[in-house]
């Protein structure tokens, strides 16, 4: 077990930059989750810390120890794929022993260690079969056995989980935990899936573009989105954003379309004019009957979850979302009264996407 | 009407049977004919005569020996550089796509004009390749290999090796693509070096793709006698003679087309029953996939 420090690493296929500078530290024992939309680098950045490509600048250190040069096999880390990379040629068995053999460990030692690993995956009745003979869950938990009988310093996810369905994949997402609140290891985990994110980490770094956005606790992220990426990304239904003014007047507030004012909690860091994103997520907007300081809405959507309902209505010539764990609130074609609580208003500079109050 | 679907196979059914089948058929039938060209007479049914004088040929002895030195060196070497080819030309570099086609351009050569052109360059008056080996200490004189009594079959070989090199390259080549990346990353990160990701990785893929363009490339050169009638004539006194080449002499230059027709059955059993034992082999290795 080690931490992780990566300072400014960049990364550039040619001339095309994919990572601008990444600055992270992942302590001891940590669980953190890589999440941001296909594309953004997350893969790019794990198989940076892997070793199987190149760090075009920046440093990485493991354990304290400069890695930049290491090959993977001297960097002491597992890595789970997206596609299991299972070896086809292979028993589970094999698959599983495979590293420590090359390694010229104990034939007693081997099978201890495999035979642990299979405990604790439930994958004891299927050691001689190969990884075609298995499903797609039971190969996902042999690429995790692969990794764990090693006892490597760090694990690395790429996005393990995105091949299976979605009941199996959320089964999986708690042993995934239940394995690291076991083993403790500092662990890398891949995903685009915000939910795995949020589930998952101790902490969670969003990015974008190759750029980290945010660095935080999942409700940290959650509730101190700090920039317009974040705060769009993380949460579904996702969260409701207006474009508007902001006003100092009235101890501050935001000018939304059809002069609409919307009062905030208190003055923002800015000046009276600026460009302003108002955002709320829609589980924070209140719907009823004449609300005090509401604005009428229409209803033309409502979408039923089971687990509650997603309602979409038009206000201001702006589209509403509103979630309500409450069932028969309105029906499609209701004019509504929807309102934002002070608190629950995330405030953002439209020009530069911070956060501003 | 039951009998339909033979009616609409019956047109290619019965040009197989005309163009393929009689004339082999025909062929098979002179094995056991006297069918000597120049002696109108012949034609009659000796039973298994011919077979019996194959049993006390020497020279069928010889050549037999000779065709399986000639297949294993020319396939063995064939193989060997055609892999060393594929897993070059599997890795990218700047102008791989260059590099490839020139690689396969030897496939493209006529047989014919790549064993005169070979002959040349064998040949101590026009060719640098008796005084290269002069130089290097290999040979006593710049004479020509072709006549050599002991290495006259290194000549042919060694231009069935240029010629056949793409056929492996090209094949190998194409299963190698077709190997995930991601097996090799992570038994990288497993700590395999890149010779243990050779043997547990890339062989066992590669393995069924072997086994299936060797029993071709044995049976194809095998029977190949092109680069030999062309560079050697099958001598010097016979030393370069493979079974291929003798059946051809038999039968164009002795006009003997009976006993020609006998000495190809034999290599036809013979390469059938290796045939057999390769594809048994293949579904084996497939089997543990
Ligand atoms: N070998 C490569 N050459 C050029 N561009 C690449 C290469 N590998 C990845 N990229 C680009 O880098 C970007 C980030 O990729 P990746 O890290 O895989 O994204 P993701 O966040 O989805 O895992 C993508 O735009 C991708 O096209
Ligand atoms: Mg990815």
């Amino acid at each position: 077990m080690a931490s992780i420090d990566i300072t400014d690493v960049r990364k550039a296929y040619g001339a095309v930059k994919i990572l601008h500078g990444v600055d992270l530290t992942i302590q001891d024992g940590e669980f953190v989750v890589l999440v941001g939309p296909s594309g953004c680098g997350k893969s790019t950045l794990l198989r940076m810390i892997a070793g199987l490509e190149d760090i075009s600048a920046g440093e990485i250190k493991i354990g304290g120890k400069r890695v930049n040069e290491l090959d993977p096999k001297d960097r002491d880390i597992a890595m789970v794929f997206q596609s299991y990379a299972l070896y086809p040629h292979m028993t589970v068995a094999g698959n599983m022993s495979y590293s420590l053999r090359l390694r010229k460990t104990a034939k007693e030692k081997i099978a201890k260690a495999i035979s642990g690993a299979a405990e604790k995956l439930s994958l004891t009745p299927l050691m001689e079969r190969r990884p075609k003979a298995l499903s797609g869950g039971q190969r996902q938990r042999v690429a995790m056995g692969r990794a764990i009988v090693r006892k490597p310093k760090a694990f690395l996810f790429d996005e393990p989980l995105s091949n299976l369905d979605a009941r199996l994949r959320e089964h999986m997402r708690g042993e995934i935990k239940k394995l690291h609140q076991d083993l403790g290891a500092t662990s890398i985990y891949v995903t685009h899936d915000q939910i795995e994110a949020m589930t998952l980490a101790d902490r969670i770094v969003a990015m974008n573009a190759g750029i980290v956005q945010q660095v935080g606790s999942p409700l940290d992220l959650y509730d101190r989105p700090a920039n317009l990426f974040v705060a769009g990304f993380m949460g579904s239904p996702a969260m409701n954003m207006f474009e508007g003014v902001y006003r100092v007047a009235n101890g501050g507030s935001v000018e939304l379309a059809q002069g609409i004012v919307v009062p905030l909690a208190g003055p923002a860091s800015t000046a009276d004019g600026t460009k302003v994103t108002l955002g709320i997520r829609p589980e924070h907007v209140v719907v009823g009957k004449d609300l005090a300081g509401g604005l009428a809405a229409e209803i033309d959507l409502v979408e039923p979850t089971g687990f509650g309902t997603i309602l979409h209505s038009r206000a201001f010539g702006r589209d509403v979302k509103a979630f309500s764990l409450e069932r028969g609130l309105a029906e499609r074609g209701d004019t509504v009264s929807v309102s934002f609580p002070v608190e629950r208003i995330h405030l953002f500079d439209t020009a530069s996407g911070s956060r501003i109050g | 009407m039951a009998s339909e679907p033979y009616l609409y196979s019956a047109p290619a059914l019965i040009l197989i049977v005309t163009v393929m089948l009689v004339p082999l058929v025909i062929g098979i039938s002179y094995a056991f004919r006297d069918m000597t060209l120049l002696d109108p007479f012949s034609g009659g049914f000796i039973g298994l005569d011919h077979f019996r004088a194959i049993a006390k040929d020497k020279t069928f002895w010889l050549a037999l020996k000779n065709t399986v030195y000639w297949t294993g060196y020319s396939v063995a070497l064939q193989f060997l550089f055609g892999l060393i080819l594929a897993l070059l030309l599997d890795k990218p570099f700047y102008g791989r796509g260059l590099a490839q086609a020139l690689c396969f351009l030897p496939w493209a050569v006529p047989s014919f004009l790549s064993g005169l052109n070979w002959a040349m360059l064998f040949n101590p008056v026009v060719g640098p390749i008796p005084h290269w080996l002069y130089g290097l200490g290999l040979m006593s004189a710049p004479d020509n290999l072709l006549s050599s009594p002991t290495h006259a079959m290194w000549g042919p070989i060694i231009a069935n090796v240029w010629w056949g090199i793409p056929f492996f390259a090209i094949t190998l080549l194409a299963a190698l693509q077709s190997i995930p990346r991601d097996l090799y990353e992570a038994a990288a990160i497993d700590g395999a070096t890149p010779f243990q990701r050779f043997r547990s990785i890339t062989l066992p893929f590669l393995a069924p793709t072997i086994a299936i363009t060797v029993m071709l490339r044995t049976v194809w050169i095998a029977n190949f006698a092109d680069l030999i009638v062309v560079m050697t004539n099958g001598g010097p006194a016979d030393r370069t003679q493979i079974v291929a080449s003798y059946i051809f002499t038999q039968a164009f230059r002795r006009l003997d087309f009976g006993y020609a027709s006998a000495i190809a059955m034999v290599l036809l059993a013979l390469l059938l029953v290796y045939s057999m034992l390769i594809v048994l082999l293949r579904q084996t290795l497939l089997r543990e996939r």
